[in-house]
């Protein structure tokens, strides 16, 4: 059997599959990352399985897209381009996937058009197979990507988004396909994106065999999660039907919301007389043995709710959002509050709202309403301005029924006809002026971008700019462990630490002593390369440190009542994602001020007064608590 | 008894005599101020005694100075560079307290320090002199000379302090105008910095070249020439790059250079060591500009050429020796450049970093290399004096093969703590016409890009930056 290497084309890598006796395995380590370590899972680690997962000749391997881009350069200080790039060198045959959230791309809501084809234009030089969805299914929202793929000569995947409910039926989704077709032509792979694990393996199993009885030349990739703990029957159902992709993820890692080991699907399908084609059991086997060692370093980005939870039926929280759903609940302090929110409230939303797919960037809506909800008392009281541009049809047409009329005179008061009349449907986004954001990148960084670095700020300036100057300041960290990134209390006096740097130079770094000057300034000693170097910081002030550790003090209706005099508070901990108004400035009620984001999610704030604005207490990318002031406005009166 | 020499001074050349005197097998005895407690002058001298809390005015003190090396039984005194140096009134009151002064003597270290006393010596000698005025007179009658001198010569003139050098007390005047403006100003600064508010004009000769000539002579009329330096790289006036020989390269030019030089000082009744300075104009005509009484700071470049120890020699010319060598006997070999690594940030117009303490010292080493510092990892350096670390000198076959040595030991440098001029100097040498020798004294002006650099730090160092902030945080900022 003819193994598929990336570089093939799509004609070539369909003929293969439509021949396949048997089935092929994609190993989804970035959804694991995602779904389990809240993306954490190091570059560092992925270099060390490279071998094997090379050898053990997957149909691919899911390495980059969903939220991992961002990730990669916000938490794990990597390059997503130069990770691609290592990859490659270690996995020279297998193909790349990513997952695309079509006119949102990598992020949590829509980009220009001409953005969206810049991006794919430079993410396909490096990745061979694009699963795209949409979370309303709404095709017209996937069409750029779609198109920019082809034209690179990469491998569509398209998806219909799964979920569970009497408007889900087989005859829905086989249109939805039907769709799909008529757009994109036949040369394409076809994913059932089933990332809340719903349904039961019956139900899989007959969706495919529908699909693949209207388009039996059409491959079936079918996605799932284990959040249930049942995923090996939805896979084996599905593949019993027709499918031929299967995803899983590598043992060693495994844990309650990602996918399920591969091995153990292969065992299952072997006993159906369905063989893994190619897949080298060995090879499989290895990686998870190299994986173990690092798990323990990862422990802290594991969920802090144990165990599996086939109430996934019920709420449907796609494995990709679990992890930093329960850590949301443990910081915000209502963890004690989960069970309301996810078997009571969450359900009844997704219904209210027209029961579509519970993915990003609707996932992070509902979820988001779901505990204001509950946490705020009213319900849709305090929606977000996510929610507001769904029911407005932003992101698209309700697939199923529009949310009843209750819903929108809560969040757009009395005159809410009106303003569905006037600002409902989606916006068309227009081209930006990519060269004049090339300069103001290049203005910020003090040189010329690269292209990579032009895309990758174009999805996320603030943290792009950030990430680029890490980079300056500490070099190519990626080639530091995990027990060394992630390590917290610090290091032991004398403890030793050895790498290869991005050059592929032995260093060696030993600890030294830690001192404090008469000035308050902590000097840190360390041996590099065995000559030792001080490093000097400024311990936090205690002004500063009390600041930080001030609770809020003010609770939702002070901050409300402050706000009619034109002191502006941020109602909730969020970051600040734009300053919409300067010093100086007239405003106007109902202008908007400022624009948090929390929980991906965006909301303005905007002014209760007329006035004019005095000042500023906040800045760009600062996080802020509730109760801390924003904008200062005096009142016309 | 064996010979006791004071070096009435600190610092880097403190360091450079006081190994001198140790070779010729004498005592060197230091003195030092409270901020130089813990100075490296005081460890390596044979005795070191403390003259007062200063900062800067007990070393300035004669009597104290006087004081200490009669304490110490001094047999002589080294003056360095700067400090009393070129004081007469040091050369003076060594004389009269019986104590040698390794140096020329209080007359003619009066003369020459006096520009326009100079000039007119070098003018009977027939020395050629960047046309100017004798002091201006008081007053009026002042500004009338100034005019008249204006208008026979053309501006841009340059305004001097008579009493001033060291590239301090001199203004360029474009235009009358300006003159007016400009002469009671440039007195009452000289007053306040020289203590003389006596001023006169010189034509400004543009973008020339600064070409000095060593010359030393002993106190029986043998006086000889070491070559050339050439100093034109220089910030408002302050030298910052040094090399020997000159790269002109007219030889014959060089030559009636330095036979000029050993003219001047031939003509000043010159004894030890002192350097002629000259401009070069772009037409390659040159003026006698002064001469400076002392040891020089770019000394090294003239001693890595040569092969000869000037500051051994000026103690044994000193102590009554005759000239062990003759002019036939100075050889000029390959090429030296010094650079002064300063503790100064020059991105932010090179403010001293003084106060801050060298946690890390790491020095360049191989062949062709010499340094002359004084700093020690450890060492905090007193914010009230010079901000010079450490003068890097290397020496070279050829031009290019110098220049690549200079830049491979800046690289080689590794000093922290304080900001220095080191990733400068490290743009500097890349820069096309330093490599090709073509520089004058308007390099830095024309080349203002150079104070663009990055200071880059190697790979390993920036990880090392983020495992420090690990450990200092107790959890990684940028990963949690």
């Amino acid at each position: 059997m003819e193994r598929i290497v990336q570089g093939m084309s799509i004609t070539e890598v369909l003929g293969i599959l439509r021949q396949a006796d048997g089935y092929y395995v994609t190993n989804t380590a970035r959804d694991l990352s995602q779904s389990d370590f809240k993306n954490r899972i190091l570059l560092h680690t992925d270099l060390l399985a490279g071998e094997s997962r090379e050898r053990a000749a997957y149909f691919s391997l899911e390495i980059t897209g969903g939220a991992s881009i961002h990730v990669d350069i916000l938490r794990k200080q990597v390059d997503p381009f130069l990770k691609l790039e290592l990859l490659r060198e270690k996995m020279p045959h297998t193909m790349f996937q990513t997952l695309c959230r079509g006119v949102n791309l990598f992020g949590y809501r829509p980009y220009p058009p001409n953005v969206i084809r810049l991006v794919v234009r430079e993410f396909a030089k490096y990745v061979d197979v694009w699963r795209v969805f949409d979370f309303m299914n709404h095709i017209p929202n996937m069409q750029a990507v779609f198109e920019e793929v082809q034209k690179a000569g990469k491998i569509l995947e398209p998806s219909i988004c799964f979920s569970t409910g009497p408007e889900h039926t087989d005859a829905f989704y086989v249109k939805k396909v039907g769709e799909i077709l008529a757009v994109t032509g036949d040369e394409i792979l076809l994913c059932i994106k089933n990332h809340g694990g719903l349904g039961t393996p019956k139900r899989i199993g007959e969706l495919v065999a529908a699909i693949k009885q209207k388009y039996p030349e059409l491959i079936v990739h079918y996605h799932g999660h284990n959040t249930d703990g049942n995923d090996i029957g939805r896979i084996t159902a599905a593949v019993l039907n027709g499918a031929t992709i299967v995803d899983a993820a590598d043992h060693a890692f495994t844990g309650y919301y990602g996918p399920p080991p591969i091995l153990s699907v292969v065992h299952t399908l072997k006993e159906h007389g369905k063989t893994a084609i190619g897949l080298d059991e060995q090879a499989v086997i290895d990686t998870s043995e190299t994986l173990r060692n690092e798990r323990e370093h990862y422990e802290y980005f594991e969920s802090q709710f144990k165990g599996f939870l086939p109430t996934v039926q019920i709420h449907k929280l796609p494995g990709g959002a679990m992890g930093s759903s329960f850590e949301q609940a443990v910081k915000g302090k209502f963890l004690d509050r989960m069970p309301e929110i996810l078997h009571k409230e969450l359900p009844k939303v997704q219904v209210e709202l027209g029961n579509w797919w519970s993915v990003t960037p609707g996932s992070q809506i509902l979820w988001t309403t779901a505990v204001s909800n509950v946490m705020g008392g009213e319900r849709y009281g305090n929606p977000s301005g996510d929610l507001k541009n769904l029911l407005l049809g932003k992101y698209g047409p309700f697939p199923f029924y529009q949310p009843a009329d209750w819903i929108y005179e809560k969040v757009f008061g009395p005159e809410w006809r009106a303003i569905l009349e006037k600002e409902g449907g989606m916006a068309e986004i227009e081209d930006i002026d990519i060269e004049k954001e090339r300069e103001a990148l290049a203005k910020r960084l003090g040189h010329a971008p690269t292209d990579q670095q032009l895309v990758t700020y174009l999805q996320h300036p603030n943290d792009a700019v950030n990430f680029f100057k890490f980079e300056e300041k500490f070099g190519r960290v990626y080639v530091l462990p995990p027990s060394i990134m992630f390590r917290r209390g610090g290091f032991k006096l004398g403890e030793t630490i050895k790498f290869r740097d991005h050059f592929g130079k032995e260093h060696i770094i030993e600890v030294g002593p830690k001192q404090k000057s008469e000035a308050g300034e902590s000097n840190i000693y360390l041996n590099v390369d065995h000559h030792q170097r001080l490093f000097v910081f400024q311990e936090e002030t205690t002004e500063n440190a009390a600041a930080a550790a001030k609770p809020a003090q003010l609770n939702k209706d002070e901050i409300t009542e402050l706000a009619k005099t034109g002191d502006i508070r941020a109602p909730f901990g969020a970051n600040v994602c734009e300053i919409l108004v300067e010093e100086d400035q007239e405003v106007k009620a109902g202008d908007r001020l400022v624009v948090l984001e929390a929980m991906k999610m965006q909301t303005p704030v905007v002014s209760t007064v007329d006035g004019t604005v005095v000042q500023l207490f906040t800045a760009l990318g600062k996080t802020v608590q509730p109760g801390d002031k924003l904008v200062r406005i005096v009142t016309d009166e | 008894m064996k010979k006791k020499i004071l070096v009435a001074n600190r610092g880097e050349i403190a360091l450079r005599i006081i190994r001198s005197i140790q070779e010729l097998g004498y005592a060197a005895v230091g003195i030092y101020e409270t901020p130089d407690s813990e100075a490296l002058h005081i460890r390596t001298a044979d005795e070191a005694i403390w003259l007062g809390d200063g900062p800067r005015r007990d070393y300035l003190n004669i009597d104290k100075v006087i004081k200490a090396a009669q304490k110490a039984k001094a047999d002589a005194i080294h003056p360095g560079y700067g400090f009393l140096a070129e004081n007469p009134d040091l050369s003076q009151a060594c004389e009269e307290a019986g104590i040698i002064f390794i140096g020329p003597s209080a007359e003619v270290i009066r003369n020459l320090g006096d520009k326009v006393t100079a000039r007119r010596i070098m003018q009977e000698a027939g020395i050629p002199l960047v046309p100017g005025t004798k002091d201006l007179s008081r007053g009026e009658a002042g500004v009338e000379e100034a005019k008249a001198f204006a208008a026979q010569y053309d501006y841009p003139v340059m305004l001097k302090a008579t009493a001033g050098g060291g590239g301090r007390g001199i203004r360029r005047v474009d235009n009358e105008a300006q003159l007016l403006a400009e002469i009671p100003a440039a007195r009452s600064e000289a007053k306040a910095a020289f203590n003389n508010d006596s001023v006169y004009l010189e034509k400004l000769v543009i973008n020339p070249k600064h070409v000095e000539v060593q010359i030393i002579a002993d106190n029986f009329g043998n006086t000889v020439h070491l070559g050339t330096r050439d100093c034109s790289i220089q910030r408002r006036n302050q030298k910052l790059v040094e090399i020997a020989p000159s790269l002109i390269q007219d030889q014959a030019l060089i030559d009636k250079i330095c036979e000029t030089a050993v003219k001047a000082a031939k003509a000043a009744n010159y004894t030890n060591a002192g350097t002629v300075e000259f401009l070069v104009d772009q037409d390659m005509n040159y003026f006698f500009m002064e001469i400076n009484t002392r040891l020089q700071v770019e000394h090294t470049v003239t001693e890595m050429v040569t092969g000869i120890d000037i500051v051994r020699t000026q103690i044994k010319l000193a102590l009554g020796k005759q000239l062990a060598f003759t002019q036939d006997d100075v050889k000029l070999r390959g090429h030296a450049i010094e650079m002064r690594i300063n503790a100064e940030d020059p991105q932010n117009n090179f403010m001293p970093e003084g106060g801050k303490t060298v946690s890390v010292y790491r020095s360049p080493g191989g062949y062709g290399v010499r340094l002359d510092g004084f700093v020690y990892q450890g060492f905090t350096i007193p914010e009230v004096y010079d901000s010079l670390l450490v003068k890097l000198t290397v020496f070279g076959f050829s031009w290019n093969e110098t220049v690549d040595r200079l830049r491979r030991c800046l690289k080689n440098f590794v000093i922290v703590g304080p900001k220095t001029t080191i990733p400068y100097y490290l743009k500097l040498i890349e820069d096309p016409d330093f490599r090709k020798g073509d520089f004058n004294t308007s390099f830095l002006d024309t080349h203002p890009h150079l104070i663009e650099y990055t200071d880059q730090d190697n790979e390993v160092n920036k990880l090392a930056r983020l495992i420090a902030e690990i450990h200092f945080k107790q959890e990684n900022p940028y990963a949690v």
